[in-house]
């Protein structure tokens, strides 16, 4: 498995997904360990998601990570989607 | 010119260069990157840090600017470069109105060159020490002076028209009045919101602040021909 970014592509990793999550959610004080259910719950449902794919773009990866995390929790969804779009 | 019209002009000025944006930006990146990996208490630091930044590429561009005129233009600015500045600042306010934010209706983002908001992206990511958050600051008010140049000069010119004693508070004055949003949005955070909910703020309010900051300027504009020229 294996996501596109810029033209270059990356090796999928559960963890860095885990990882950006967990910073997102501390941004918005989220107690420390339903951060981590949260992070969990996600990288878990994206992992079966990604299986059956052999390449996907970092835009369909990101949009899969904010459709999980508003159902689970919209503010840090809003944050995940929208970090980079500050200035 | 009296007293009160230099320190009217000023306080103006600094209404005006409070409204744009890019530094407030910079400090809701910073704030999102640092409490994602520090602690509060050093994320307070570094906002500190970076207001600190802020004010002080103001006040020295202030000083630079005043020691220049005095120098080079004799004391004060000539009729001609009051009506440069006044055109230059409504120019920014028209382009304001139109153009100050790009298209997309959940976004901030700024009409900036990509590569360089990714690199204040990427210096707001790495930041971990005050000097770092500093120079961030420093870095995100310089990014501004396409549109903040013209109000330093207007600034400069006022304050060599104060007496002695005044010149050094008003030039004071007018980087605390500058920096009135990041200071309140370190209020914001320390008592408790994230600055997601600034950012929140911000997106939803994003047309009120164009039109603000392009007020801000026409009338800064207006106030300088009025008072200065005619």
């Amino acid at each position: 498995m294996a996501f596109k970014k810029k033209k270059i592509t990356y090796e999928y990793s559960s963890n860095d997904i885990k990882n950006s999550i967990m910073l997102n959610a501390r941004s918005i004080n989220l107690p420390e360990g339903w951060a981590k259910q949260i992070a969990t719950r996600v990288a878990k449902s994206v992992d079966e998601w990604i299986a059956d794919k052999e390449i996907v773009t970092e835009g369909d990866l990101r949009k899969k990570i904010v459709s999980e995390l508003k159902d689970l929790n919209p503010d840090l969804a809003y944050a995940y989607q929208n970090h980079d779009k500050i200035i | 010119m009296s007293d009160i019209v230099c320190i009217a002009t000023i306080i103006l000025a600094g209404i005006a260069q409070a409204s744009l944006q890019l530094s407030l930006g910079g400090l809701v990146l910073l704030y999102h990157n640092s409490l994602g990996k520090h602690r509060r208490r050093k994320t307070r630091h570094l906002a500190k840090d970076y207001i600190f930044g802020s004010c002080a590429i103001t006040f020295l561009m202030v000083c630079t600017l005043c020691f220049l005129i005095g120098n080079f233009f004799s004391g004060a600015l000539a009729t001609e470069w009051l009506v440069i500045c006044a055109g230059i600042l409504a120019g920014s306010g028209i382009a304001m109105w139109l153009l100050y934010y790009r298209r997309g209706k959940k976004t901030t983002e700024l009409w900036l060159p990509k590569p360089f908001t990714r690199f204040i992206q990427k210096k707001a990511r790495n930041t971990n020490d005050g000097v770092e958050a500093f120079s961030l600051g420093l870095l995100s008010s310089f990014a501004e002076m396409p549109f903040s140049f013209a109000v330093y000069f207007v600034v400069a010119n006022c304050v060599l028209h104060m007496n002695g004693v005044y010149q050094v508070i008003a030039v004071v004055i007018y980087t605390v009045l500058t920096a009135v949003p990041l200071i309140a949005l370190k209020l914001r955070v320390k008592t408790g919101r994230s600055a997601v909910e600034a950012q929140k703020w911000r997106v939803k309010n994003k047309a009120f602040s164009r039109i603000f900051s392009g007020s801000a300027f026409m009338i800064l504009a207006a106030f300088v021909l009025t008072y200065w020229v005619l």
